[in-house]
Protein backbone atom coordinates (compact mmCIF):
# COMPACT_ATOMS: atom_id res chain seq x y z
CA UNK A 1 0.00 0.00 0.00
CA UNK A 2 1.34 3.58 -0.57
CA UNK A 3 2.00 5.60 2.17
CA UNK A 4 -0.37 8.39 1.80
CA UNK A 5 1.57 11.09 2.28
CA UNK A 6 3.76 10.64 -0.28
CA UNK A 7 6.54 8.86 -1.37
CA UNK A 8 9.50 11.84 -0.38
CA UNK A 9 10.76 10.21 2.40
CA UNK A 10 9.59 11.61 5.63
CA UNK A 11 13.39 12.82 6.09
CA UNK A 12 13.31 14.81 3.17
CA UNK A 13 11.10 17.42 4.52
CA UNK A 14 11.33 17.69 7.91
CA UNK A 15 13.85 20.19 9.48
CA UNK A 16 15.80 18.57 12.59
CA UNK A 17 18.19 19.46 14.51
CA UNK A 18 21.09 16.94 15.40
CA UNK A 19 23.55 19.07 16.89
CA UNK A 20 23.21 18.15 20.73
CA UNK A 21 26.71 17.31 21.43
CA UNK A 22 27.98 20.63 19.30
CA UNK A 23 25.47 22.58 21.28
CA UNK A 24 26.69 21.85 24.87
CA UNK A 25 30.72 23.09 23.40
CA UNK A 26 29.39 26.05 21.80
CA UNK A 27 27.39 26.70 25.48
CA UNK A 28 31.04 26.03 27.08
CA UNK A 29 32.56 28.42 24.28
CA UNK A 30 30.07 31.43 25.37
CA UNK A 31 30.42 31.00 28.95
CA UNK A 32 33.89 31.91 28.14
CA UNK A 33 33.02 34.86 26.38
CA UNK A 34 32.98 33.39 22.28
CA UNK A 35 31.25 36.05 20.12
CA UNK A 36 31.73 33.57 17.41
CA UNK A 37 30.56 30.70 18.91
CA UNK A 38 27.48 33.57 20.51
CA UNK A 39 26.80 34.08 16.51
CA UNK A 40 26.99 30.56 15.76
CA UNK A 41 24.14 29.61 18.82
CA UNK A 42 21.92 32.28 17.23
CA UNK A 43 22.01 31.01 13.96
CA UNK A 44 21.67 27.90 14.87
CA UNK A 45 18.84 28.24 17.47
CA UNK A 46 17.40 32.06 16.77
CA UNK A 47 14.78 31.18 13.77
CA UNK A 48 13.29 28.16 15.58
CA UNK A 49 13.16 30.44 18.64
CA UNK A 50 11.90 33.50 16.95
CA UNK A 51 9.59 30.96 14.95
CA UNK A 52 7.96 29.85 18.08
CA UNK A 53 7.55 33.14 20.04
CA UNK A 54 5.80 34.63 16.88
CA UNK A 55 3.80 31.87 17.23
CA UNK A 56 2.76 32.57 20.35
CA UNK A 57 2.85 36.57 20.34
CA UNK A 58 1.18 37.02 17.32
CA UNK A 59 3.45 40.27 16.72
CA UNK A 60 6.33 40.54 15.12
CA UNK A 61 8.40 43.55 16.73
CA UNK A 62 7.52 42.18 20.43
CA UNK A 63 8.78 38.54 18.91
CA UNK A 64 12.22 40.05 18.15
CA UNK A 65 12.25 41.76 21.01
CA UNK A 66 11.84 38.29 23.13
CA UNK A 67 14.27 36.51 21.06
CA UNK A 68 16.84 39.36 21.76
CA UNK A 69 16.37 39.23 25.53
CA UNK A 70 16.33 35.52 25.32
CA UNK A 71 19.80 35.63 22.91
CA UNK A 72 21.21 37.89 26.11
CA UNK A 73 20.19 35.65 28.68
CA UNK A 74 22.04 32.70 26.93
CA UNK A 75 25.47 35.24 27.05
CA UNK A 76 24.95 36.29 30.61
CA UNK A 77 23.97 32.31 31.21
CA UNK A 78 25.74 29.90 28.80
CA UNK A 79 27.50 28.62 32.39
CA UNK A 80 24.52 27.88 34.08
CA UNK A 81 23.44 24.89 31.95
CA UNK A 82 23.66 21.77 33.40
CA UNK A 83 22.74 19.11 30.44
CA UNK A 84 19.83 18.40 32.16
CA UNK A 85 17.68 18.86 28.67
CA UNK A 86 18.66 19.35 25.77
CA UNK A 87 19.83 22.92 24.20
CA UNK A 88 17.35 23.50 22.09
CA UNK A 89 14.93 22.89 25.20
CA UNK A 90 16.49 24.65 27.22
CA UNK A 91 16.84 28.04 25.13
CA UNK A 92 12.97 27.53 23.99
CA UNK A 93 12.08 27.68 27.74
CA UNK A 94 13.88 30.63 28.77
CA UNK A 95 12.03 32.43 25.70
CA UNK A 96 8.88 31.39 26.77
CA UNK A 97 9.62 32.98 29.89
CA UNK A 98 10.51 35.87 28.94
CA UNK A 99 7.38 35.64 26.44
CA UNK A 100 5.53 34.96 29.80
CA UNK A 101 6.65 37.76 31.29
CA UNK A 102 5.84 40.06 28.91
CA UNK A 103 2.68 39.29 28.48
CA UNK A 104 1.87 39.28 31.85
CA UNK A 105 3.19 42.60 31.85
CA UNK A 106 0.33 43.68 29.61
CA UNK A 107 -2.32 41.67 32.00
CA UNK A 108 -3.44 39.38 29.24
CA UNK A 109 -5.56 37.00 30.43
CA UNK A 110 -3.27 33.73 30.27
CA UNK A 111 -5.25 32.37 33.18
CA UNK A 112 -8.08 31.32 30.76
CA UNK A 113 -5.67 30.51 28.06
CA UNK A 114 -4.70 27.54 29.77
CA UNK A 115 -7.78 26.06 31.36
CA UNK A 116 -9.14 26.43 27.44
CA UNK A 117 -6.05 24.28 26.80
CA UNK A 118 -6.58 21.18 28.55
CA UNK A 119 -10.41 21.35 28.04
CA UNK A 120 -11.32 18.01 26.31
CA UNK A 121 -11.42 18.08 22.45
CA UNK A 122 -14.60 17.52 20.14
CA UNK A 123 -12.73 15.77 17.39
CA UNK A 124 -15.89 14.06 14.98
CA UNK A 125 -13.31 11.32 14.93
CA UNK A 126 -12.85 8.76 12.63
CA UNK A 127 -15.53 10.28 10.36
CA UNK A 128 -14.42 12.72 8.03
CA UNK A 129 -13.21 16.26 9.37
CA UNK A 130 -12.81 19.53 7.86
CA UNK A 131 -8.59 19.49 8.37
CA UNK A 132 -8.89 16.60 5.79
CA UNK A 133 -10.52 19.17 2.88
CA UNK A 134 -8.58 21.82 4.04
CA UNK A 135 -5.47 23.81 2.67
CA UNK A 136 -2.68 24.58 3.76
CA UNK A 137 -3.01 28.24 3.61
CA UNK A 138 -6.55 27.65 5.69
CA UNK A 139 -4.82 25.52 8.51
CA UNK A 140 -2.00 28.46 8.71
CA UNK A 141 -4.40 31.02 9.03
CA UNK A 142 -6.82 29.04 11.32
CA UNK A 143 -3.81 28.11 14.23
CA UNK A 144 -3.55 31.75 13.83
CA UNK A 145 -6.56 32.30 15.41
CA UNK A 146 -6.28 29.64 18.00
CA UNK A 147 -5.85 30.43 21.93
CA UNK A 148 -1.79 30.99 22.64
CA UNK A 149 -1.95 28.12 24.67
CA UNK A 150 -2.52 25.87 21.78
CA UNK A 151 -0.49 27.93 19.42
CA UNK A 152 2.03 27.11 21.70
CA UNK A 153 2.50 23.60 22.50
CA UNK A 154 2.06 22.99 18.70
CA UNK A 155 4.78 25.32 17.72
CA UNK A 156 6.75 23.34 20.12
CA UNK A 157 6.30 19.94 19.13
CA UNK A 158 5.86 20.51 15.66
CA UNK A 159 8.26 23.66 15.00
CA UNK A 160 10.74 23.49 17.58
CA UNK A 161 11.35 20.12 16.70
CA UNK A 162 11.20 19.12 20.61
CA UNK A 163 10.33 15.40 21.69
CA UNK A 164 6.91 15.59 24.01
CA UNK A 165 9.07 14.31 27.40
CA UNK A 166 10.83 17.85 26.09
CA UNK A 167 7.92 19.96 25.59
CA UNK A 168 6.32 18.55 29.17
CA UNK A 169 9.91 20.10 30.35
CA UNK A 170 9.32 23.22 28.61
CA UNK A 171 5.51 23.80 29.91
CA UNK A 172 6.20 22.17 32.94
CA UNK A 173 3.51 19.68 32.87
CA UNK A 174 3.27 15.59 32.59
CA UNK A 175 3.32 14.53 29.41
CA UNK A 176 -0.20 13.08 29.22
CA UNK A 177 -1.39 16.73 29.75
CA UNK A 178 0.89 17.61 26.75
CA UNK A 179 -0.51 15.30 24.85
CA UNK A 180 -4.24 16.05 25.97
CA UNK A 181 -3.30 19.28 25.03
CA UNK A 182 -2.26 18.73 21.51
CA UNK A 183 -5.41 17.12 21.13
CA UNK A 184 -7.49 19.90 22.06
CA UNK A 185 -5.38 22.42 19.95
CA UNK A 186 -6.05 19.99 16.98
CA UNK A 187 -9.59 19.78 18.28
CA UNK A 188 -10.20 23.88 18.23
CA UNK A 189 -8.29 23.72 14.80
CA UNK A 190 -10.93 21.38 13.26
CA UNK A 191 -13.68 23.47 14.72
CA UNK A 192 -12.31 26.88 13.35
CA UNK A 193 -11.97 24.74 10.13
CA UNK A 194 -15.06 23.58 10.14
CA UNK A 195 -16.83 27.08 10.89
CA UNK A 196 -15.45 28.85 7.86
CA UNK A 197 -16.16 26.23 5.52
CA UNK A 198 -19.99 25.95 7.06
CA UNK A 199 -19.46 30.47 6.20
CA UNK A 200 -18.21 29.88 2.62
CA UNK B 1 0.88 2.09 20.80
CA UNK B 2 -2.50 0.13 22.27
CA UNK B 3 -1.26 -3.27 20.86
CA UNK B 4 -1.03 -6.99 21.94
CA UNK B 5 2.75 -7.55 20.92
CA UNK B 6 1.68 -10.90 19.25
CA UNK B 7 -1.35 -8.69 17.04
CA UNK B 8 -0.36 -5.47 14.86
CA UNK B 9 -3.27 -5.43 12.40
CA UNK B 10 -6.10 -4.82 14.71
CA UNK B 11 -5.25 -2.62 17.40
CA UNK B 12 -4.54 1.26 16.41
CA UNK B 13 -1.71 3.89 16.73
CA UNK B 14 -2.36 5.60 19.91
CA UNK B 15 -1.87 9.71 19.99
CA UNK B 16 2.16 9.74 21.06
CA UNK B 17 2.91 7.99 18.33
CA UNK B 18 0.62 9.73 15.83
CA UNK B 19 2.33 12.95 17.21
CA UNK B 20 5.44 11.92 16.97
CA UNK B 21 5.09 10.53 13.64
CA UNK B 22 3.95 14.14 12.87
CA UNK B 23 6.95 15.28 14.53
CA UNK B 24 9.33 13.62 12.37
CA UNK B 25 10.70 11.52 14.96
CA UNK B 26 10.85 8.19 14.91
CA UNK B 27 7.70 5.66 15.77
CA UNK B 28 8.42 2.08 16.16
CA UNK B 29 8.87 -0.70 13.42
CA UNK B 30 5.18 -2.39 14.95
CA UNK B 31 3.54 1.13 14.63
CA UNK B 32 5.21 1.34 10.92
CA UNK B 33 3.49 -1.98 10.30
CA UNK B 34 0.63 -1.20 11.30
CA UNK B 35 0.01 2.44 9.64
CA UNK B 36 0.64 0.34 6.54
CA UNK B 37 -2.40 -1.28 6.79
CA UNK B 38 -4.76 0.51 8.67
CA UNK B 39 -6.62 2.85 6.55
CA UNK B 40 -8.03 4.68 9.86
CA UNK B 41 -4.92 5.26 11.70
CA UNK B 42 -3.41 6.72 7.77
CA UNK B 43 -5.77 8.91 8.36
CA UNK B 44 -5.71 9.80 11.53
CA UNK B 45 -1.60 10.26 10.84
CA UNK B 46 -2.57 12.40 7.36
CA UNK B 47 -4.44 14.67 9.76
CA UNK B 48 -1.44 15.30 12.15
CA UNK B 49 0.52 15.69 9.37
CA UNK B 50 -1.68 18.74 7.99
CA UNK B 51 -1.39 20.11 11.39
CA UNK B 52 2.22 19.86 11.81
CA UNK B 53 2.73 20.88 8.21
CA UNK B 54 0.60 24.00 9.16
CA UNK B 55 2.90 25.45 12.04
CA UNK B 56 5.98 24.85 9.87
CA UNK B 57 4.49 26.89 7.36
CA UNK B 58 4.31 29.42 10.11
CA UNK B 59 7.55 29.03 10.98
CA UNK B 60 8.63 28.83 7.65
CA UNK B 61 7.53 32.27 6.62
CA UNK B 62 8.36 33.59 10.06
CA UNK B 63 10.97 36.68 9.22
CA UNK B 64 14.45 36.27 9.87
CA UNK B 65 15.90 38.44 13.08
CA UNK B 66 18.64 40.71 13.52
CA UNK B 67 22.02 39.68 15.21
CA UNK B 68 23.19 42.19 16.73
CA UNK B 69 27.48 42.62 17.47
CA UNK B 70 28.62 41.21 20.32
CA UNK B 71 30.56 44.16 22.98
CA UNK B 72 32.39 42.59 26.26
CA UNK B 73 30.92 41.24 29.12
CA UNK B 74 32.34 43.91 30.22
CA UNK B 75 29.57 46.35 29.44
CA UNK B 76 27.00 44.16 29.79
CA UNK B 77 24.24 47.57 30.61
CA UNK B 78 25.09 48.49 27.38
CA UNK B 79 25.24 45.67 25.72
CA UNK B 80 21.40 45.00 26.66
CA UNK B 81 20.66 48.51 25.35
CA UNK B 82 22.47 47.64 21.75
CA UNK B 83 20.68 44.79 21.31
CA UNK B 84 17.11 46.13 21.67
CA UNK B 85 17.88 48.66 19.95
CA UNK B 86 18.85 46.76 16.82
CA UNK B 87 15.84 44.59 17.55
CA UNK B 88 13.70 47.71 17.64
CA UNK B 89 14.96 48.11 14.62
CA UNK B 90 14.62 45.33 12.98
CA UNK B 91 10.85 45.25 13.49
CA UNK B 92 10.63 49.03 11.72
CA UNK B 93 10.32 47.33 8.39
CA UNK B 94 8.86 49.96 7.17
CA UNK B 95 11.37 52.69 7.57
CA UNK B 96 13.81 49.92 7.97
CA UNK B 97 15.29 46.26 7.43
CA UNK B 98 17.78 45.05 9.67
CA UNK B 99 19.33 41.52 8.82
CA UNK B 100 22.96 40.14 9.77
CA UNK B 101 23.71 37.26 7.57
CA UNK B 102 26.62 34.91 8.40
CA UNK B 103 27.93 32.61 6.12
CA UNK B 104 30.55 30.22 8.10
CA UNK B 105 33.97 30.29 6.52
CA UNK B 106 37.01 28.83 8.47
CA UNK B 107 38.59 31.98 8.24
CA UNK B 108 35.95 34.12 9.44
CA UNK B 109 32.56 34.89 8.47
CA UNK B 110 31.05 37.36 5.79
CA UNK B 111 28.75 39.61 7.20
CA UNK B 112 26.09 41.86 5.59
CA UNK B 113 24.08 44.10 7.19
CA UNK B 114 20.70 45.95 6.21
CA UNK B 115 19.81 49.06 7.11
CA UNK B 116 18.15 52.06 6.17
CA UNK B 117 17.50 54.85 5.63
CA UNK B 118 20.56 55.39 4.03
CA UNK B 119 22.93 57.91 5.20
CA UNK B 120 25.46 57.47 2.03
CA UNK B 121 25.27 60.04 -0.75
CA UNK B 122 27.68 57.68 -3.45
CA UNK B 123 29.87 54.94 -3.46
CA UNK B 124 30.88 53.65 -0.24
CA UNK B 125 33.55 51.20 0.96
CA UNK B 126 33.00 47.46 2.24
CA UNK B 127 34.64 47.35 5.22
CA UNK B 128 37.73 45.07 5.64
CA UNK B 129 37.96 45.58 1.77
CA UNK B 130 40.45 47.96 0.98
CA UNK B 131 39.84 48.22 -3.07
CA UNK B 132 36.01 47.07 -3.44
CA UNK B 133 33.32 49.69 -3.19
CA UNK B 134 29.20 49.26 -2.85
CA UNK B 135 26.70 50.65 -4.25
CA UNK B 136 22.94 50.35 -3.37
CA UNK B 137 19.80 52.23 -5.08
CA UNK B 138 16.90 51.08 -7.21
CA UNK B 139 17.23 50.62 -10.91
CA UNK B 140 16.46 52.93 -13.86
CA UNK B 141 17.40 51.45 -16.27
CA UNK B 142 19.67 48.53 -18.26
CA UNK B 143 21.72 49.84 -21.08
CA UNK B 144 23.67 46.63 -22.39
CA UNK B 145 25.62 45.52 -19.81
CA UNK B 146 25.14 48.25 -17.79
CA UNK B 147 22.78 49.27 -15.06
CA UNK B 148 21.96 52.71 -13.81
CA UNK B 149 20.67 52.78 -10.46
CA UNK B 150 19.52 56.10 -8.32
CA UNK B 151 21.26 55.99 -5.01
CA UNK B 152 19.08 56.95 -1.62
CA UNK B 153 20.31 60.35 -1.87
CA UNK B 154 18.47 60.57 -5.42
CA UNK B 155 21.82 60.59 -7.44
CA UNK B 156 22.19 58.30 -10.42
CA UNK B 157 25.22 56.14 -10.61
CA UNK B 158 26.53 53.67 -13.70
CA UNK B 159 27.16 49.93 -12.65
CA UNK B 160 29.06 48.05 -15.40
CA UNK B 161 29.35 44.63 -15.54
CA UNK B 162 31.32 41.63 -17.82
CA UNK B 163 30.95 38.27 -18.45
CA UNK B 164 32.31 37.39 -15.23
CA UNK B 165 30.32 39.67 -13.02
CA UNK B 166 28.10 37.53 -10.49
CA UNK B 167 24.39 38.61 -11.19
CA UNK B 168 21.49 37.14 -9.18
CA UNK B 169 17.98 38.25 -9.33
CA UNK B 170 15.10 37.10 -6.38
CA UNK B 171 11.31 37.58 -5.57
CA UNK B 172 8.01 36.79 -6.61
CA UNK B 173 9.78 35.79 -10.45
CA UNK B 174 7.18 32.72 -10.83
CA UNK B 175 7.50 33.58 -14.29
CA UNK B 176 10.99 32.58 -15.12
CA UNK B 177 10.07 28.86 -14.08
CA UNK B 178 9.81 27.56 -17.21
CA UNK B 179 9.55 23.96 -19.03
CA UNK B 180 12.84 22.47 -19.20
CA UNK B 181 14.23 24.49 -16.30
CA UNK B 182 17.02 22.69 -13.84
CA UNK B 183 15.59 24.29 -10.38
CA UNK B 184 16.30 23.29 -7.09
CA UNK B 185 12.68 23.67 -4.75
CA UNK B 186 12.89 24.14 -1.22
CA UNK B 187 9.58 23.78 0.72
CA UNK B 188 7.35 21.59 2.69
CA UNK B 189 5.26 18.45 2.99
CA UNK B 190 1.69 18.98 2.39
CA UNK B 191 -0.23 16.13 2.04
CA UNK B 192 0.94 14.51 -1.73
CA UNK B 193 2.68 17.75 -2.91
CA UNK B 194 5.10 19.99 -2.23
CA UNK B 195 4.28 24.04 -1.25
CA UNK B 196 7.46 25.75 -2.46
CA UNK B 197 9.04 28.19 -0.13
CA UNK B 198 11.98 29.05 -2.29
CA UNK B 199 13.01 27.90 -6.11
CA UNK B 200 16.61 28.20 -7.12
CA UNK B 201 16.38 28.49 -11.32
CA UNK B 202 19.60 27.31 -12.45
CA UNK B 203 22.33 25.98 -10.92
CA UNK B 204 22.42 25.50 -7.29
CA UNK B 205 23.61 27.91 -4.99
CA UNK B 206 25.05 27.00 -1.88
CA UNK B 207 24.16 31.11 -0.60
CA UNK B 208 20.20 29.85 -0.93
CA UNK B 209 20.32 27.45 2.03
CA UNK B 210 18.32 28.58 4.73
CA UNK B 211 18.13 26.01 7.44
CA UNK B 212 14.39 24.02 7.84
CA UNK B 213 14.53 23.19 4.17
CA UNK B 214 16.01 20.43 2.22
CA UNK B 215 16.49 20.94 -1.11
CA UNK B 216 14.89 18.68 -3.88
CA UNK B 217 16.16 18.67 -7.40
CA UNK B 218 14.99 18.07 -10.82
CA UNK B 219 13.78 19.64 -14.28
CA UNK B 220 10.45 21.53 -14.35
CA UNK B 221 7.60 20.28 -16.32
CA UNK B 222 4.17 21.04 -16.46
CA UNK B 223 3.99 24.53 -15.89
CA UNK B 224 0.90 26.19 -14.51
CA UNK B 225 -0.51 29.32 -12.65
CA UNK B 226 -0.63 27.14 -9.16
CA UNK B 227 2.53 25.57 -9.45
CA UNK B 228 4.80 22.59 -11.68
CA UNK B 229 5.77 19.23 -12.03
CA UNK B 230 9.09 18.31 -10.59
CA UNK B 231 11.09 15.25 -12.30
CA UNK B 232 14.06 14.46 -10.15
CA UNK B 233 16.70 12.89 -11.58
CA UNK B 234 15.66 9.17 -10.66
CA UNK B 235 12.44 10.20 -12.70
CA UNK B 236 10.29 10.47 -9.84
CA UNK B 237 7.08 13.21 -10.54
CA UNK B 238 6.56 15.53 -7.13
CA UNK B 239 3.64 18.07 -7.68
CA UNK B 240 5.07 21.66 -6.35
CA UNK B 241 2.77 24.52 -5.65
CA UNK B 242 3.74 28.11 -5.62
CA UNK B 243 1.92 31.08 -4.70
CA UNK B 244 2.81 34.98 -4.35
CA UNK B 245 4.37 34.01 -1.10
CA UNK B 246 7.10 31.90 -3.15
CA UNK B 247 10.68 33.44 -3.26
CA UNK B 248 12.36 32.43 -7.33
CA UNK B 249 15.98 33.18 -7.02
CA UNK B 250 17.85 33.13 -9.82
CA UNK B 251 21.33 33.37 -8.86
CA UNK B 252 23.17 33.57 -12.47
CA UNK B 253 21.18 35.88 -14.43
CA UNK B 254 22.12 38.18 -16.84
CA UNK B 255 21.66 42.37 -16.77
CA UNK B 256 19.10 42.02 -19.76
CA UNK B 257 16.63 40.23 -17.41
CA UNK B 258 16.78 42.71 -14.63
CA UNK B 259 13.52 45.06 -14.41
CA UNK B 260 13.19 48.45 -13.81
CA UNK B 261 12.46 49.53 -10.00
CA UNK B 262 14.00 46.64 -8.15
CA UNK B 263 16.72 47.10 -5.27
CA UNK B 264 20.04 46.88 -6.40
CA UNK B 265 23.08 45.92 -4.29
CA UNK B 266 26.56 46.03 -6.44
CA UNK B 267 29.87 45.60 -5.05
CA UNK B 268 32.82 46.41 -7.04
CA UNK B 269 35.91 48.63 -8.32
CA UNK B 270 36.02 51.73 -9.53
CA UNK B 271 35.37 52.81 -12.43
CA UNK B 272 36.41 55.62 -15.12
CA UNK B 273 33.78 58.87 -14.25
CA UNK B 274 32.63 57.79 -11.10
CA UNK B 275 31.11 54.17 -12.44
CA UNK B 276 30.97 51.17 -10.47
CA UNK B 277 32.93 47.61 -11.84
CA UNK B 278 31.11 45.84 -10.53
CA UNK B 279 32.41 41.90 -9.66
CA UNK B 280 28.49 41.28 -8.24
CA UNK B 281 24.91 42.56 -7.97
CA UNK B 282 22.29 41.09 -6.19
CA UNK B 283 18.96 42.57 -7.91
CA UNK B 284 16.17 42.35 -5.01
CA UNK B 285 12.72 42.63 -6.12
CA UNK B 286 11.15 41.09 -2.31
CA UNK B 287 11.89 44.27 -0.22
CA UNK B 288 9.18 46.75 0.12
CA UNK B 289 11.33 49.17 1.32
CA UNK B 290 12.57 50.06 -1.75
CA UNK B 291 15.46 52.72 -1.87
CA UNK B 292 15.84 53.10 2.03
CA UNK B 293 17.36 49.38 1.91
CA UNK B 294 21.10 49.89 1.94
CA UNK B 295 24.06 47.34 2.95
CA UNK B 296 27.31 47.37 4.12
CA UNK B 297 29.41 44.57 3.72
CA UNK B 298 32.13 43.35 6.64
CA UNK B 299 33.85 40.69 4.57
CA UNK B 300 37.10 39.21 5.80
CA UNK B 301 37.89 37.57 3.30
CA UNK B 302 37.68 40.03 0.02
CA UNK B 303 37.69 36.60 -2.83
CA UNK B 304 35.24 37.77 -4.96
CA UNK B 305 33.55 34.14 -4.47
CA UNK B 306 32.76 35.70 -0.68
CA UNK B 307 31.39 38.38 -2.10
CA UNK B 308 28.92 36.65 -4.40
CA UNK B 309 28.11 34.79 -1.28
CA UNK B 310 27.62 37.79 0.89
CA UNK B 311 25.53 39.63 -2.14
CA UNK B 312 23.39 35.96 -2.71
CA UNK B 313 22.62 35.50 0.86
CA UNK B 314 20.41 38.76 0.17
CA UNK B 315 18.35 37.11 -1.90
CA UNK B 316 16.73 34.79 0.28
CA UNK B 317 16.68 38.05 2.70
CA UNK B 318 12.93 37.97 3.88
CA UNK B 319 10.44 40.59 2.66
CA UNK B 320 10.62 43.98 4.41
Amino acid sequence: MNDPRGDFGAAIFTGSHDGACDDGGLLRRIGRGDEDAMAEFYREHGRVVLAQVLLVTGERVLAEEIVQDTMLAVWRGAGSFRGESSVRSWVIAIARRQTRDRLRSRRLRVVDDAFLADQPGSDPGPEVMALDRAELAEVMGAIRKLASAHREVLGLAFGAGLSLAEVAGVLEIPVGTVKSRLSAARAALNQILDEKGQNR
Amino acid sequence: MNTDPADTRHLHLDREDLMASAAGQPVGDRAQQHLASCEQCQREATRWDRVADGVRGLAAAAPGTAEPALPSRASQRALQGRWRRAALVAGSVAAALVLLAGIGEATGFVHIRLSGPGTQTYLTAVTGCTQLLQADGTLEHVNGNSLVIQLASGQPVTVTTTASTFVSMSGALTSDITDGASVEVRGYRYGGTIAAAIVTVGQPFSAVNPSGFVPLQGTVSDVRTSGFTLVTSTGTRVQVTTSSETLVVVPHASPGQLQAGVTIFAVGRAGPDGTLAAEAVAAVSQFRSGPHVSVSLKVKDCSPSSIEEALGAISVAPAG
